[in-house]
């Protein structure tokens, strides 16, 4: 990819993110959150998709940003009010930013209605005077990409000769200090980063270059504060600049410069002429600034051993020292601005905006393009609208699963080493088997490690629906809030890439046919605004993704009439509740009289639930008549390593996903009753449970077990049913690495995977919702009957 | 150069001068100390605060030693970076001496 192309990749996902944190902001600014700094957090969310769109000259989406901002800029300083209305018209705004961001991306164009529709009525947020006073009406002019990037390059003198060069470096500098530029500096930054700022990624050079495009500056450095090479720590900072900055800004214009490195430096802004204070955040108390702050104390004191050591870079400020001021080195100045080559300026601007989170991602495409690492800040979990990132690092994702499947073969060698020793028979105790359960915990936390690096929280997925739901809610004219939980529960990578799409189209259906009207729910004595709940959790090894919402349920005896109309089912067909709820997910099934542009076509619960199958997931539905339906898909967390109890039924070895076993125990005789001369039961402390009889469910052979003399496993499946599986005898328990029979073969009913056990056989591990659900399906309500 | 010393070191810098860059330069200076120093800067295309500082302190232990430290070719990207950042010096020449 070339260096232009990588660095505006860079730009597009730093996009995404940005969105993300702005609709989040806006989220919780819908909910009554007018906290300055959750405005705020959208305000830099907005002006940097702006401010990296100048850099490409992304015309339109810099001028609809340039409105959103100004907008947001008028809350942030408290002339806008925030409203229920004005953070839906906000809201709105943020979807066709997104567009337009899409887009760019992409090529392609953005509905100019709705552009100038949404314009108009973020215009409409601000009165017209004010709009007028602060441009908005004048589109013209609204960017960052038709602003200079005033910035000069200064001759210096280094290629003069070297025993002339400090002495004419001196004059310069003090003529250039004795008479400042011809515009009257008007006002006066000092910048003292910290070493914080570097770590995150930031740049001085950054913040200077966009403070000189405010106007005219004098640029001077102090220096005073760097000790010799012996004594300096690379990742320390030491510098402090002072910038004379003319021109017509006000101090919020000059203070945005900073927006990203405020916390992580000290800042000064000052009307040329009035006392400086140093912010409030001074640098005292930060360890890695210290020696700059324990420079400019001792500045005024011990001017000329300082001087004595940087003589000939720096000279003494003049006299208008503040106390609070490190020792600054006389002035450059960098006047007039000079038409700066626009591409070059603006890739290079971006290029370092961009790492202000993205430490790697535009330099590192631009130094080698492969290996394609680059530090990100990914960790923005939390709510937090200004949560401190922490360096990370993008991989192939091949790499990635090269590492997970070379682990997956250590786990197995290390088990079929085990086993070796164990035939051997050497002592328990010997160091050879000490050593080999060292082994074992350390191949297990690599194996968790590895595991994780793939994990992801759903967040990203979940962070999308919000806008679904306001555009479907909107279509279909229903009042909707959507409640997410469990955002940040992780997944792995592949997983969440699909789960978008049933997740959607379950959201989709929930408020299309879910939810009733308005009028209807407050005719039914609820609010007129439905909930629909999106949760993601891990339950029994695997996530567990639920879409709920409060409205009519399932209508049973209209689905089961269509159902007989369409022929999927005979119409003398005796179905349980449960049954009938699943027929929506039959091909063809659609209880929309009109077909829909949200959730009709024909495209149907049955595409969802073929979507999540292919995952290996399920997806069941349970629904309450006039309280509403919950949808729940459960979905393996792939290529997990699964603990397991390895039990042997017909001369198989079996592996039981220990995360669905409650207990096992020794079947008696009189506890186990035969229902109908067939299904048994077995009676568990006064609660019979299905028991099956695993050989003979998967077909190893047909004579069912006598129940006394195997082992009952009780197991609980994902919808909290239980039942106790007969196996001949246990094993013992073992972590298996998990080979996908679907991939490797086909889908088995009852099996959910395979493994490759110590001594190298294969063996089958059971999908124990699977068998849970087919006993069930025999007979359905024999724990409610049977239950004592 | 009136080159009478053949001790003279001589270090390129690289094309992208920042965070990860610093320490690197570092410990390639220090090395280098104890000798006259040519640095050649013809490659940079980014400056950052942390390079700076790291030849800001190798100026300062040139010229405690004595010796000089002197920017070579520097590149545009360089210049302009220098400038931005209020032009410090880094060349040290000390007295009467030549590299």
């Amino acid at each position: 990819m070339d260096p232009f192309e990588s660095i505006k990749a860079t730009f597009f996902q730093e996009c995404e993110e940005l969105l993300t944190d702005m609709e989040s902001g806006l989220l919780a600014m819908e909910q009554g959150d007018d906290d300055s700094e959750t405005i705020n957090a959208v305000f830099r969310a907005v002006h940097s998709v702006k401010g990296g769109a100048g850099a490409f000259g992304l015309e339109e989406l810099i001028r609809f940003a340039h409105v959103f901002e100004t907008v947001l800029d008028e809350m942030r300083s408290g002339k806008l009010p925030l409203t229920d209305e004005v953070a839906k018209v906000l809201l709105r705004a943020s979807d066709v930013l997104a567009d337009h961001v899409a887009a760019a991306r992409s090529g392609g164009g953005v509905d100019e209605g709705r552009t100038v529709g949404m314009i108009a009525d973020l215009q409409g947020l601000i009165d017209q005077d004010r709009a007028n006073e602060l441009g908005l009406n004048d589109h013209g002019d609204a960017s960052g990409a038709d602003e200079d990037f005033g910035f000069v390059p200064v001759v210096l003198s280094l290629d003069e000769p070297a025993t002339d060069a400090p002495d004419v470096d001196i004059a310069a500098l003090l003529s250039a200090a004795a008479e400042p530029a011809a515009a009257t500096p008007t006002w006066k930054v000092i910048f003292r980063p910290r070493a914080e700022m570097y770590a995150k990624a930031n740049e001085s050079a950054l913040v200077l270059r966009e403070l000189a495009r405010l106007g005219d500056v004098e640029v001077s450095l102090d220096a005073s504060g760097v000790p010799a090479l012996d004594q300096l720590s690379a990742e320390a900072a030491y510098l402090t600049w002072t910038i004379r900055l003319s021109g017509d800004k006000s101090e919020a214009e000059v203070r945005e410069v900073f927006e990203f490195v405020e916390d992580d430096c000290d800042l000064t802004v000052v009307r040329e002429g009035e006392a400086p204070e140093m912010a409030a955040a001074d640098g005292a108390e930060s360890d890695a600034s210290a020696s700059a702050v324990e420079a400019a104390a001792a500045a005024p004191l011990d001017l000329e051993a300082l001087l004595a050591r940087v003589a000939p870079t720096a000279e003494p400020a003049p006299l208008e020292i503040p106390p609070a001021q490190p020792v600054a080195a006389a002035p450059v100045a960098a006047p007039a601005p000079a038409p700066a080559n626009l591409d070059v300026a603006g890739l290079i601007a971006l290029a370092e905006k961009a790492s202000q989170d993205h430490a790697q991602a535009a330099q590192t495409p631009v130094a080698k393009a492969d290996p394609k690492v680059d530090q990100k800040a990914e960790a923005r979990a939390g709510s937090g609208a200004a949560t401190a990132a922490t360096p990370t690092i993008r991989v192939d994702l091949d790499r990635v699963d090269r590492l997970i499947n070379a682990v997956g073969e250590l786990v197995i060698q290390q088990a079929m080493l085990s086993q070796r020793v164990f035939e051997s028979g050497l002592a328990r105790s010997s160091d050879v088997a000490l050593g080999l359960e060292d082994l074992e915990l350390l191949t297990r936390e690599i194996q968790d490690s590895v595991m994780a690096i793939r994990a992801q929280p759903v967040k990203s997925v979940f962070q999308r629906m919000p806008r679904l739901v306001r555009e479907v809610a909107d279509m279909v004219g229903k009042k909707v809030r959507l409640v997410m939980d469990g955002e940040n529960t992780e997944v792995d990578k592949t997983v969440i890439e699909r789960l978008s799409d049933p997740i959607t189209h379950m959201l989709r259906n929930a408020i299309d046919h879910g939810l009733e009207t308005p009028e209807e729910r407050e005719a039914g004595g609820k609010g007129a605004e439905g909930t629909v709940r999106l949760a993601a959790l891990h339950r029994g090894g695997r996530i567990v993704i639920e879409v709920q919402d409060d409205g009519r349920g399932i209508n049973r005896p209209r689905v089961r009439g269509i159902a007989v109309t369409k022929g999927l089912i005979a119409e003398d067909a005796v179905l349980s509740d449960d049954e009938i709820d699943n027929l929506i997910f039959l091909p063809g099934f659609s209880t929309a009289d009109v077909v829909s542009d949200i959730s009709g076509r024909g495209v149907g619960m049955d595409v969802v639930k073929r979507s999540i199958q292919a995952l290996g997931g399920r997806i069941s539905i349970t629904s309450e008549p006039g309280k509403g339906s919950k949808f729940s898909m459960s979905l393996p967390l792939t290529l997990a390593v699964l603990d397991g109890m390895v039990v042997s039924a017909a001369d198989q070895t079996l592996v039981a996903p220990l995360s669905n076993i409650v207990e096992s125990l020794t079947p008696r005789a009189e506890d186990v009753h035969l229902i109908g001369g067939r299904d048994a039961v077995i009676c568990i402390r006064d609660t019979f449970v299905p028991l099956i009889d695993v050989g003979v469910a998967l077909g190893f052979r047909d004579t069912p077990l006598p129940p006394a003399s195997g082992v009952a496993v009780l197991v609980e499946s994902e919808g909290g049913g239980k039942a106790a599986l007969l196996v001949e005898a246990i094993q013992g328990q073992r972590q298996v690495v998990i080979k996908s029979l679907e991939a490797n073969y086909q889908h088995i009913h009852g099996v959910a995977a395979a493994t490759i056990l110590g001594d190298g056989r294969v063996a089958l591990i059971l999908d124990v919702d699977a068998l849970v659900t087919t006993s069930r399906r025999k007979s359905p309500r024999i724990e409610k009957r049977m239950a004592v | 150069m009136t080159d009478t010393d053949a001790n003279v070191a001589e270090v390129s810098l690289g094309q992208v001068l920042d965070l990860q860059a610093a320490e690197p330069l570092r410990a390639e200076l220090m090395a280098l100390r104890g000798r006259p120093l040519q640095v050649d800067a013809s490659q940079v295309s980014r400056l950052g605060g942390l390079c700076l500082q790291v030849l800001l302190s190798a100026r300062i232990s040139w010229a405690e030693d004595g010796l000089p430290l002197r920017i070579e070719q520097a590149s545009d990207g360089f210049l302009e970076q220098l400038a931005a950042f209020g032009g410090p010096q880094i060349n040290f020449e000390p007295e009467g001496a030549h590299l």
